[in-house]
């Protein structure tokens, strides 16, 4: 039974937290993404949920914590100015490993820039916009249903892996109304791990094989302690520089190790292509309609998109590079070059690496990755 | 797979994303792919405003407008606003009253009497309902009974009566 | 205060994470007193170890949630408040209490106290202030007297400081009161009945600083400082201060407002239910 239907990309966020159980949300009004916590605010009192409007961009990103701190899956959603305010919580929950969803709709900046324009300026705060090496996850759905679907796939990996989970989308994503198939409602989707077993001696930050401790629920017994502090494996700060490795390191290495659970890209035309584009959101799009009209014309281009674009695929961009022989690769991105740096990082020299850059909040559309892969065709 | 690329526009409050979402939603009933993506500013009215539909069988792979085959224009503020959007496929619909200056090119422009006819009807609001009856029979993209059962669908009980014939006189006008 | 009871059965040994000690509060600090206090009152309410959250946020005063032996959590500086939201939405029947200081409460975190003061959500903020930031090596708070020498006031301040009590109350808290440390049965006692409050209720605890702040300002120990707090009450200070904003010198204790507002979880989970599908929950 199919329930196709047209829906919004920030709509889609909302209804697909609601699918993977979320059960609290707090915001703060900010374009544009404001129709996420309105959805939010309509829809969770209907599953039993809790919407609320904090007093500020911080005090929702502290009060989403603070619930899944209770055992909720929680969420909250922003743009720009709001998720540079957001930036040291978000951190609080990579160090002390509490799950929850972040949706980021980007606009133009810097500061208040283009609030109704669409952006791909966050790619590198959405990595770094948190002080010290840290732990995140970043997904780029493309399209209306894959914000729908990526948000839910948000939510299962920060509840299994205990790490913050960054929806990423631009402007034109967030508005876009598109036809949708949701799928059936109401299927299982990965429950935390909450600490079972002995009060006595728990560790709520032991080392195991998983990577990922079991996750004390206030109520249960355990009476832990969570702290921002860099702690030991007691959840009690620690300055010991073996035990501060330890636990700084086993953040880090969680992510590594699942990453079969995290990475996901696509391609497109990329088994023979000469000119690679790798490009995400609304850029993406542009580059899959450029390609399908570049081979009619001749010219042998394909795309490879990072779905999840932090930690970035770049075992699978080099696989595909390699595959086609590609000789050029195609950054097109609405910044001055962000994502750029970290092909270019990747690649190493082994090809060029062309941008094709838009900062005039305006889309990329396909004729202009179209006249710049003419440009820079081998 | 090509898509069809369909744009409302005029001035915030004309109802045009409206219209557009009526379309939108009998499309996708239909069994057709439709992304929607309309202007976005600050100001809910006045000022040029746009909706536009890309219609496909499959989803678009580029979402937004690149070359419209359908331009409806209800008002003077967005006469030019799409014209590079614009050639020689596509067919441009105007308000008669309100564009008295339409675009100009090699693509047809139908000029339509959409605002005096809702007027006639009892309500000049209903001028978007009477474009969106012109441009379905225009684009023979939707069976009649289908447009009109959205309509009715989409309308609140009072202005169900008034839609409905805005409707079927802009469907009229196409012949 | 009247109404206070001797509980001679009560045992801090019971209450807190002895495995944490020694402690690293400085000799002399108020906080120490506070914090049993504190636990003391929640021994008398009878209150479950299992069932007793503690958020608190950046400073000495954020320090103490890790002494306790309840769920605690240590989140970052001005927020506690903001954490506690969440977490007593999430969890109504998890007794939640807030540990905050002068700087966090009052400077980085000041929106999200009174937007919790407006809101009446159950919570129950204890507000140490001892006029200083402590952890950072003593720099003017929104508290610090006048005059009073800092490390960022090397002339003395001459920044008016907050009445965090009346700040409290004109945003909206339905229970606000302040207490000295030297006076631990009325601070118990006034802790206990900001825990029984439905609603958020605000105590405002003046401590002491003998290591930065006495030494600074040449207050003496802390029996001095401690003393010259308590010969500073005055019962009537409180709405007698229009004329000067602050007024250290003139401390108002014990309950300084009680009212009976809706509480917000409850009036927010009845609105949720209202909007569920009939037939469900």
């Amino acid at each position: 039974m199919t329930r196709t239907m047209n829906m919004q990309g920030n709509q889609a966020c909302a209804l697909g937290a609601i699918e993977a159980g979320c059960r609290f949300f707090a915001g703060y009004p900010i374009t544009p993404s404001s129709e996420v916590a309105e959805q939010m605010a309509a829809q969770l009192p209907k599953v039993g949920g809790t919407f609320i409007q904090m007093e500020d961009e911080i005090a929702s990103m502290g009060a989403v914590i603070g619930a899944s701190m209770g055992g909720l899956k929680a969420m909250t959603a922003t743009s720009g100015p709001g998720f540079s305010l957001k930036q040291e919580n978000i951190g609080y929950a990579s160090g002390a490993e509490i799950p929850c969803v972040i949706v980021n709709v980007m606009r133009g900046g810097p500061s208040t820039g283009m609030p109704t324009r669409p952006s791909q300026g966050d790619i590198m705060q959405s990595r770094w916009g948190t002080h010290g090496d840290h732990p995140i996850i970043v997904l780029a759905p493309a399209s209306v249903a894959e914000a729908y679907h990526e948000t839910i796939r948000a939510f299962d990996l920060s509840e299994r892996l205990r790490v913050p989970v960054i929806v990423l989308i631009d402007e034109v994503i967030g508005h876009l109304v598109e036809t949708v198939d949701p799928g059936e409602a109401g299927q299982e989707h990965v429950a935390r791990t909450f600490a079972s077993g002995p009060a006595e001696g728990f560790k709520p930050y032991a080392i195991t094989d998983d990577l990922v401790p079991p996750f004390p629920r206030p109520g249960d017994g355990y009476r832990s302690h969570t702290t921002g502090l860099t702690h030991s494996e007691t959840g009690f700060p620690t300055q010991n520089p073996a035990l501060a490795a330890a636990a700084l390191n086993r953040i880090t290495d969680k992510l590594v190790l699942h990453n079969d659970l995290i990475e996901r890209w696509r391609v497109r035309e990329a088994d023979d292509a000469d000119i690679l584009i790798a490009a995400i959101g609304i850029s993406a799009r542009a580059a899959e309609a450029a390609v399908t009209k570049l081979r009619a014309e001749g010219i042998m281009a394909g795309l490879f998109r990072p779905v999840t674009l932090w930690p970035f695929p770049e075992g699978a961009l080099l696989g595909v590079i390699d595959k086609a022989g590609a000789k050029a690769l195609l950054v097109p991105e609405m910044n001055q070059g962000q994502m750029i740096r970290e092909v270019e990082r990747l690649v190493a020299g082994r090809l060029p690496v062309h941008g094709l850059n838009r900062i005039d909040g305006e889309a990329i559309t396909p004729a202009d990755i179209i006249a710049r892969v003419r440009e820079i065709a081998p | 797979m090509s898509s069809i690329e369909i744009r409302f526009s005029g001035s915030g409050g004309q109802g045009l994303i409206t219209a557009a979402r009526i379309l939108a939603g009998a499309l996708t009933g239909e069994g057709r792919h439709v992304a929607r993506s309309q202007s976005y500013e600050p100001v809910s009215r006045g000022g040029l405003s746009r909706s536009d539909l890309v219609v496909s069988d499959d989803g678009a792979d580029f979402p937004l407008s690149t070359r419209l085959k359908y331009l409806l224009i209800l008002d003077a503020a967005a006469a030019n606003a799409s014209d590079g959007l614009l050639d020689g496929d596509s067919e441009v619909l105007v308000d008669a009253e309100l564009v008295p200056n339409p675009p100009t090119g090699d693509f047809r422009v139908y000029s339509l009497p959409f605002t005096d006819t809702a007027r006639r009807l009892g309500n000049k609001r209903v001028a978007n309902i009477v474009a969106l009856g012109a441009l379905a029979a225009q684009s023979g993209l939707i069976a009649p009974d289908v447009i009109r059962r959205a309509v009715e669908a989409a309308s609140p009980k009072r202005f169900q009566r008034l839609n409905l014939e805005a409707l079927e006189a802009g469907q009229q006008m196409i012949g | 205060m009247k109404d206070v009871t001797q509980t001679p059965d009560f045992d801090i040994n019971g209450y807190i994470r002895l495995d944490q000690m020694p402690h690293f509060l400085c000799p002399g600090c108020g906080h120490g007193i506070a914090l049993r206090a504190l636990l003391w009152a929640i021994h008398d309410l009878g209150i479950e170890k299992d069932k007793l959250a503690v958020v608190s946020g950046i400073g000495c005063s954020g320090r103490l949630s890790a002494y306790i032996d309840a769920n605690t959590f240590h989140t970052t500086h001005g927020r506690p408040l903001a954490f506690a939201t969440g977490l007593a939405l999430a969890r109504p029947d998890l007794h939640v209490v807030v540990i905050t200081g002068d700087g966090d409460s009052l400077a980085i975190g000041g929106n999200h106290l009174i937007h919790a003061c407006r809101r009446n959500l159950n919570l129950t903020c204890m507000m140490l202030n001892n006029e200083i930031y402590g952890m950072t090596g003593g720099q003017v708070s929104p508290t610090t007297s006048a005059d009073r020498f800092t490390t960022t006031t090397p002339a003395g301040n001459t920044e008016p400081g907050f009445d965090a009590c009346r700040l409290a109350e004109a945003a909206g808290a339905s229970f606000v009161g302040r207490e000295v440390t030297l006076q631990v049965l009325a601070l118990k006692d006034l802790l206990q009945r900001a825990l029984e409050h439905d609603g958020f209720s605000f105590v405002e605890v003046i401590s002491d600083c003998t290591e930065i702040y006495g030494r600074k300002n040449d207050l003496g120990a802390s029996p001095e400082m401690m003393m010259s707090q308590k010969a500073s009450m005055r019962p009537d200070a409180y709405r007698n201060t229009v004329d000067v904003p602050f007024r250290p010198n003139a401390l108002a204790t014990g309950i300084l407002a009680k009212v009976d507002r809706p509480e917000y979880g409850q009036a927010l989970r009845a609105a949720n239910a209202r909007q569920q599908p009939a037939g469900k929950g």
